[in-house]
């Protein structure tokens, strides 16, 4: 367990270091969320107007929070990452390891994303507030359990990118596949909590993984106890899941490799 | 003079052709991408159709500018990425060691630094805004006026990029690329005040998207003069911009600018 | 002729630092630190036409940094660079006509293409007219061996051959000098000597100027009459291999076995290097004495095998290394 906290802090020092690159993502936050700001103070009529049970000061926090685990997450790079290290073959050299591959990853990628939470967090905090004129309500309870779900979802989110990045052991290019699960992460959660969307998709959409990731947005702009039992019980089975599935991958993956001769 | 302008537009077409040649090694590999990309942007209409369900028309955009928003943005990164996809990535190339390689050439260094990759998905881009054109009311002038805004679009998106790129840093630079990307596909309308004023200016989407999209619904000459002019005078700007860069790299004394 | 011609040439680069640990990382990005890297002090020398000079030095002595002053990517904080009359900072165009670069495992060439393809595209971007490219690849290829694989694409050819391949495409548009930064690093020795003949060749076909920089000190010995070494931003020699062979360091090596012992240490000017039994390893100053004189001390009838030698070049440059220290 010491190797894997180890790799939590070695990684949490090497992102402190590259802190300036922060601000070029933190613009790109900005960005996003203030084209939506602009929309949706577009498509509401009036501030107490409610569509589909969100109103427009819970639409824009929403929003906010599931950008903010989205650019937490950094999917795309991280997915590019691995996909490289497999196919330049140096993940052979990790079965010599004395650690487990996923497992150290995963740490790695939580040293990462600790730093940028607390970046993306604070710079939401404020934006946010300045856009629409005061945080969320919530009390230190529920701010805490909040919290531990944002902590869940963003290991999720993380393990599913893996996941992708694992991929790469089969189809040799996993980016496409990144770049429909991201698309489909973006319009059906991000952007647009569940329900927006017809009854029937929501059926569907409220097993995938999505549903998990965005819980903490939903849990901020309207805490109740049920939501956030539901959500955490449904995070706990789905991280279990996503463990699995690295695990399963690259353990196949690793086998192939041998039997190829690398 | 004419001599030295022939030869460059020839090595520039060589180069371009062997970057692109690159990427079809693989045609399943190639096409993949292609095809990829295409359903990664029709993703984009579930956004739409949801909004458009909510309101019939947003800011003055109906359906129909809503697909030439989404088809021109789509054109114009496409041939961007496609035929110019080396000046996204000049920190890349310097960290190869590529951009010295070019800077003892005798040609110029910024088309051979653009011209130098090419990104095969970028082709899916390109279909795909052709697609959404033929969808959308086709006729024979706004084909071509489509596919002139489609180049000048792109020629707007590379000189901005390169622009980002002068201030040093690849996260400003891809910060950059993300703003044009992320505005270009909301109506203008919905923006108001000093952001407004910002689009049309340092973030050109007035030039790229707002106002082809109404010369497209709307025929005007002297829009269509407006664009042009402004992409040659972008392009004059560009190429100011990415020699006072180099000139930067060249005199640089920090050891991480340079490996 | 002077074809290049230094003065007085500066460059200086800043580096970042870090405490250790967390706190220092925090600090980091606070307060930047930075420390100054001179990489070349004030440098002098010129270069005639024809000439092979060895630039040479240990790891970070300012041989790249010194070599991208000269080819124009790099810009000098001060002094002056002339090179065929021209200023590299000013004419990088002009320059780029005149020069050819090979810088060690870059890559110029299109890998997808054949050398044959890749010629002709380098043809075009130096302006060579179509007949005229034909011809120099036809006379290149012969001249440099490369029928065997000049069609085939360039990815599917060995290191040796594609490196070959790299430096002819640096050499179609006929420069007057070539720029070789590290070009047999990570190589293997049978190409070593490949790409060292095939430099040698072009030079005494074509008379074009070598300045080519490297630590692996036999591609010095086997190609170069002129030597400067570089260390730490200065230069600390500056002078023909012959000089530098015969006359820094004037001694030989005598490896003799012994039927019976002798007392060596007895002899002036001999030092033992190394001794097992009656097998002796040593060097003689032959200032102080001659290999013929230790000989006869050692007595011929007494000698069951013996080898005489000159001091290996790779030893008397790191002495000189070590002195200039």
């Amino acid at each position: 367990m010491k190797k894997y906290l180890y790799a939590f802090k070695f990684e949490v020092m090497t992102t402190l270091q590259y802190a300036f690159n922060f601000i070029g993502k933190m613009v790109s936050l900005f960005l996003m969320i203030f084209v939506f700001m602009n929309l949706w103070n577009f498509m509401y009529d009036d501030p107490s107007q409610a569509i589909n049970g969100y109103t427009k000061f819970q639409m824009i926090w929403y929003v906010s929070i599931s950008e903010l685990i989205y650019f937490v997450t950094r999917g795309r790079q991280t997915c590019e990452e691995i996909s490289k290290h497999i196919k330049s073959g140096n993940i052979a050299y990790t079965i010599n390891k004395p650690y487990d591959y996923v497992v150290y990853t995963l740490f790695t990628l939580l040293g990462r994303s600790f730093v940028s939470s607390a970046f993306y967090t604070t710079f939401i905090m404020i934006i946010g507030s300045a856009f629409t004129g005061a945080l969320p309500a919530l009390t230190m309870v529920e701010l805490l359990a909040t919290v531990l779900v944002f902590a869940l979802a963003v290991t999720i989110s993380l393990l599913l990118v893996i996941a992708i990045g694992l991929f790469s052991f089969i189809f040799e290019d996993s980016s496409p596949m990144y770049w429909i699960y991201s698309k489909i992460w973006l319009i059906c959660g991000t952007l647009f909590p569940i329900e927006f969307f017809p009854v029937w998709a929501q059926n569907i959409l409220k097993f995938t993984p999505v549903y998990v990731i965005t819980g903490p947005s939903r849990l901020i702009v309207n805490f109740t106890v049920e939501g956030f039992v539901e959500t955490l019980i449904a995070q706990i089975i789905y991280l279990i899941f996503t463990v699995g599935l690295c695990e399963l991958v690259y353990r196949k993956g690793m086998k192939k490799l041998n039997v190829n001769g690398g | 003079m004419l001599t030295a302008a022939k030869n460059q537009i020839k090595v520039t077409i060589l180069t371009t052709k062997y970057a692109v040649m690159r990427e079809m090694l693989n045609k399943a590999t190639f096409l993949s991408n292609v095809i990829f990309m295409i359903l990664n942007n029709s993703t984009f209409l579930i956004q739409w159709f949801l909004l458009l369900s909510i309101k019939e028309s947003i800011g003055g955009y109906d359906i129909h500018k809503i697909l030439y928003l989404w088809g021109l943005a789509s054109l114009s990164y496409g041939f961007a990425h496609f035929f110019f996809k080396g000046a996204f990535h000049i920190g890349e190339l310097i960290n190869e060691g590529k951009l010295d390689s070019y800077m003892v050439q005798p040609k110029n260094i910024l088309i051979s630094v653009s011209t130098s990759s090419c990104s095969p998905s970028a082709m899916g881009d390109i279909i795909y805004g052709f697609v959404l054109f033929f969808v959308n009311q086709p006729s024979v002038l706004n084909f071509f006026l489509y596919t002139l805004f489609g180049i000048t679009g792109a020629l707007i998106i590379v000189l901005n990029s390169l622009s980002f790129w002068f201030a040093r840093t690849d996260s400003i630079a891809d910060a950059g690329m993300n703003l044009m990307t992320t505005f270009a596909t909301y109506p203008g309308t919905i923006f108001k005040g000093v952001t407004k004023i910002i689009l049309y200016t340092v973030v050109p989407l007035g030039a790229t998207a707002y106002i082809p999209i109404d010369v497209l619904t709307n025929f005007d000459w002297k829009y269509t003069l407006i664009i042009l002019g402004f992409t040659i005078l972008f392009v004059f700007l560009a190429f100011f911009i990415f020699y006072r860069g180099l000139k930067r790299y060249a005199s640089s004394n920090l050891m991480s600018a340079r490996i | 002729m002077n074809i290049i011609k230094v003065s007085n040439l500066s460059k200086t680069f800043k580096v970042k630092l870090k405490d250790k640990g967390l706190k220092g990382s925090l600090k980091s990005i606070f307060k930047t630190k930075y420390k100054e890297v001179h990489a070349v002090k004030n440098i002098s020398f010129e270069v005639e036409e024809g000439e092979m000079v060895a630039f040479i030095g240990p790891n970070g002595a300012g041989k790249s940094t010194t070599i991208k002053m000269l080819t124009g990517i790099l810009y000098p904080d001060a002094g002056e660079i002339n090179i065929l009359g021209i200023d590299p900072r000013k004419d990088r165009k002009k320059l780029a006509y005149n020069i050819g670069t090979v810088f060690g495992q870059k890559e110029q060439l299109w890998t997808h293409l054949t050398p044959y393809d890749n010629f002709r595209f380098f043809g075009a971007i130096y302006d060579i007219p179509n007949d005229k490219i034909v011809t120099k690849i036809k006379e290149f290829t012969e001249l440099f061996g490369l029928e065997e694989f000049i069609n085939t694409p360039v990815r599917n050819l060995s290191l040796g051959q594609r490196i070959r391949c790299e430096i002819v495409a640096s050499l179609i548009h006929e420069p007057k000098i070539l720029f070789l930064d590290e070009p047999t690093i990570g190589l293997d020795p049978v190409v070593k000597q490949n790409i060292r003949s095939l430099i040698k060749k072009m030079n005494k076909e074509l008379n074009t100027t070598v300045f080519l920089t490297s630590h692996d000190v036999s591609d010095i010995e086997k190609l170069c009459k002129r030597v400067i070494i570089i260390n730490n931003g200065d230069i600390v020699l500056d002078d023909t291999m012959e000089n530098l062979k015969y006359h820094y360091f004037n001694k030989k090596v005598i490896e003799a076995k012994l039927a019976a012992d002798v007392n060596v240490a007895e002899i002036a000017g001999v030092d033992i290097e190394k001794q097992k039994g009656t097998n002796y390893k040593l060097s003689v100053d032959t200032t102080i004495t001659s290999v013929a004189e230790v000989l006869k001390r050692l007595r011929l009838e007494n000698l069951e095998d013996i080898s005489i030698s000159s001091i290996p070049l790779e030893t008397i440059i790191s002495d000189i290394y070590k002195r200039k220290n």
